[in-house]
């Protein structure tokens, strides 16, 4: 089994031809000899690993990576920043969380920061390696469980009364609503388009259309919470 | 303190009239006898235990000290509504008993000692009675007001004893499942997957340390502490406890509060569901649960991408009056006023949705339910 050195290719060249470069984050080494080792079989290139946040953002610019493939519980700084700072940082990274379940508050949050999808991390060697793949390509990785939190959370946005001042929370279409469920019952994108006649480029585009709206109105909530703090310390 | 401030004040008291007194020198005797006492409560630790056997003792000394004014003093001098020889000294009882049992404890020495007093007195007379009666209403308050704050202040700090036990234990959870997550978790998380897909054995052992990483995850899961109200549950939490190698749960973030009715019927019904699912989707099937959270009613799904089931199946055997699951279904769910479906599609699984509102609503006649149903 191969093990990768912390920071296997630090230059261009070093993966083969058009293999899609992976960053590995995690505080625990064995876990990610595992996914690194899973990733290499399948001809994937694991540009670096990190195992806390603040070395994972360190060592960002040198590896550019495609994916980061990202544990939230981590020590130093959480994945959930990581995951802000990843996109902030604009260099083309996309983030896929692997996450523990029980930290869906967490992924939640990771997910409105700019993650493009997350996994649970029993899912099989197959189902991760499938979905970075997807995350490179610029798919959201909707799994049935991230669907049922996004439902969750347009359901609480829309069921909460807006404070005076806040934006009032984006909202779902019908059939973005239709979809959503199709997904968190375990459909794939497939058989939604089958089922609903629809092809599947235009399912998939209803997907992330939901991811899209949530990261937007976070940002804007943060840009809105960052200029009302600025504005009260003058 | 105040027994020696009080004991001060009737010393001083009985300077002024002491050559009234019939028995000054036995009056000195009975002051100096209070005075060894309250410097014997003050001293001896037991008291601050508040012995049951001290009280009493101490309720009988003021008891004497008050009564043994009608021996030694004049009784014209009793009659004209004298204070008694200890003088305030007795309230310092009252309030010791206050402090001991709540505002019961305050009252019945308050009482006894007002008895004392009247004894003392032999009656009322009217140029007496008000001053008397002043003393003893003032007395039986202190007994209550104090007792009622010993009572507010002792509850007070039990429940800041609870509040910070659970702060404790909340630590603890946090220490043992950050504890858990970075070594138990990462070797079952290590098994499963590098035993998955080895065969025979290994395999086997992979599912089992695969399930076992998820239960240990659910249990320890720290997300948002649900601070369910009585009688409410978090149907969340109840449904994660499902989750397994072949079953997926989702829902949302936060905690699903509904009434603890609901929350078992719903998370039976569940159960009952997916082991359907076990027993009749065949090998190999998946499960997928979730939850929606919705005003005032939640929708649960269980669905499976089992072998599924053709529409007339499910109306005929129902027709004949078998169908064992879905009949326990639909009994807890229609029982609490919400409503299900089933659905099946040979090749394509089964579907079964119940919708039931948060607080237990009573069944709708059952023609108007079928209605809405088919």
């Amino acid at each position: 089994m191969p093990v990768p050195a912390e920071l296997v290719g630090s230059g261009e060249g070093d993966d083969p031809a058009g293999a899609i470069r992976v960053m590995v984050v995690d505080d625990h080494p064995m876990w990610v000899r595992v996914v690194c080792a899973d990733l290499t079989e399948a001809g994937l290139c694991v540009v670096a690993t990190a195992a806390d946040g603040a070395q994972a953002l360190r060592r960002l610019a040198a590896a550019r990576p495609a994916v980061v493939v990202l544990d939230l519980h981590l020590p130093v700084l959480d994945g959930v920043e990581v995951t802000r700072e990843v996109i902030a940082a604009g260099l083309g990274a996309r983030v896929l969380v692997l996450s523990s379940s029980g930290e869906q508050q967490d992924v939640l949050e990771a997910v409105k920061a700019g993650a493009s999808g997350y996994l649970v991390k029993s899912a099989s060697g197959p189902e991760l390696i499938d979905a970075v793949r997807r995350t490179a390509a610029g798919e959201a990785v909707f799994t049935a469980g991230l669907a049922g939190l996004v439902l969750g959370e347009y359901r609480r946005m829309a069921g909460a009364p807006a404070a005076p001042g806040e934006l009032l929370g984006p909202k779902l279409t019908d059939r973005e609503t239709e979809i959503l469920r199709l997904v968190a019952k375990g459909r794939s994108s497939r058989q939604i388009a089958q089922r609903l006649q629809l092809s599947h480029r235009t399912v998939q585009n209803h997907v992330q259309n939901t991811l899209t709206k949530l990261q937007l109105h976070n940002r804007v909530e943060l840009t809105r919470y960052a200029i009302e703090q600025g504005l009260d310390a003058e | 303190m105040f027994r020696g401030a009080a004991l001060g004040y009737a010393v001083i008291l009985f300077i002024g009239v002491q050559d009234d007194y019939r028995h000054p020198w036995a009056a000195w005797a009975v002051l100096a006898g209070l005075a060894g006492w309250s410097a014997l409560l003050t001293l001896w630790p037991r008291w601050h235990r508040r012995e049951p056997a001290m009280m009493v003792a101490d309720l009988a000394v003021a008891v004497a000290a008050v009564l043994s004014t009608r021996l030694l003093d004049q009784p014209e001098r009793i009659h004209q509504g004298a204070s008694t020889l200890p003088s305030i000294w007795p309230a310092a009882t009252v309030l010791g008993w206050a402090i001991w049992k709540g505002r019961r404890g305050g009252l019945v020495a308050a009482v006894v000692v007002t008895g004392a007093d009247l004894l003392e007195l032999g009656r009322l007379r009217p140029r007496s009675a008000g001053n008397t009666v002043n003393n003893i209403v003032l007395l039986v308050l202190v007994g209550l007001i104090v007792g009622y704050a010993t009572e507010v202040v002792r509850a007070g700090q039990a429940q800041m004893a609870v509040a910070v036990a659970e702060r404790a234990a909340t630590a603890e959870r946090e220490r043992l499942a950050r504890d858990i997550h970075d070594s138990v978790l990462q070797v079952l998380g290590f098994v499963h997957r590098e035993g998955t897909g080895q065969g025979g054995a290994a395999s086997d052992l992979a599912r089992l340390a695969g399930e076992q990483e998820v239960r240990l995850r659910t249990l320890i899961s720290t997300g948002p502490i649900a601070s369910p109200g009585l009688g409410e549950g978090d149907l969340s939490a109840a449904l994660s406890r499902y989750a397994g190698e072949r079953v997926g749960v989702s829902g949302p973030a936060q905690p699903v509060l509904v009434a603890l009715d609901v929350m078992k019927a719903a998370a039976g019904a569940v159960a009952a569901a997916l082991d359907n699912v076990h027993r009749h989707a065949g090998p190999g099937a998946r499960a997928w649960v979730l939850l929606e959270d919705e005003p005032d009613q939640v929708t649960v799904t269980v669905r499976d991408d089992g072998r599924g089931f053709p529409a007339e199946r499910l109306a005929q055997a129902q027709a004949e009056g078998r169908l064992g699951v879905s009949s326990s279904i639909r009994g807890r769910i229609e029982e609490l006023g919400g409503t299900v479906e089933i659905t099946g599609t040979p090749g394509e699984g089964t579907e079964v949705e119940l919708r039931v509102p948060r607080v237990p609503a009573p069944p709708r006649p059952a023609a108007r339910l079928g209605k809405r149903w088919r």
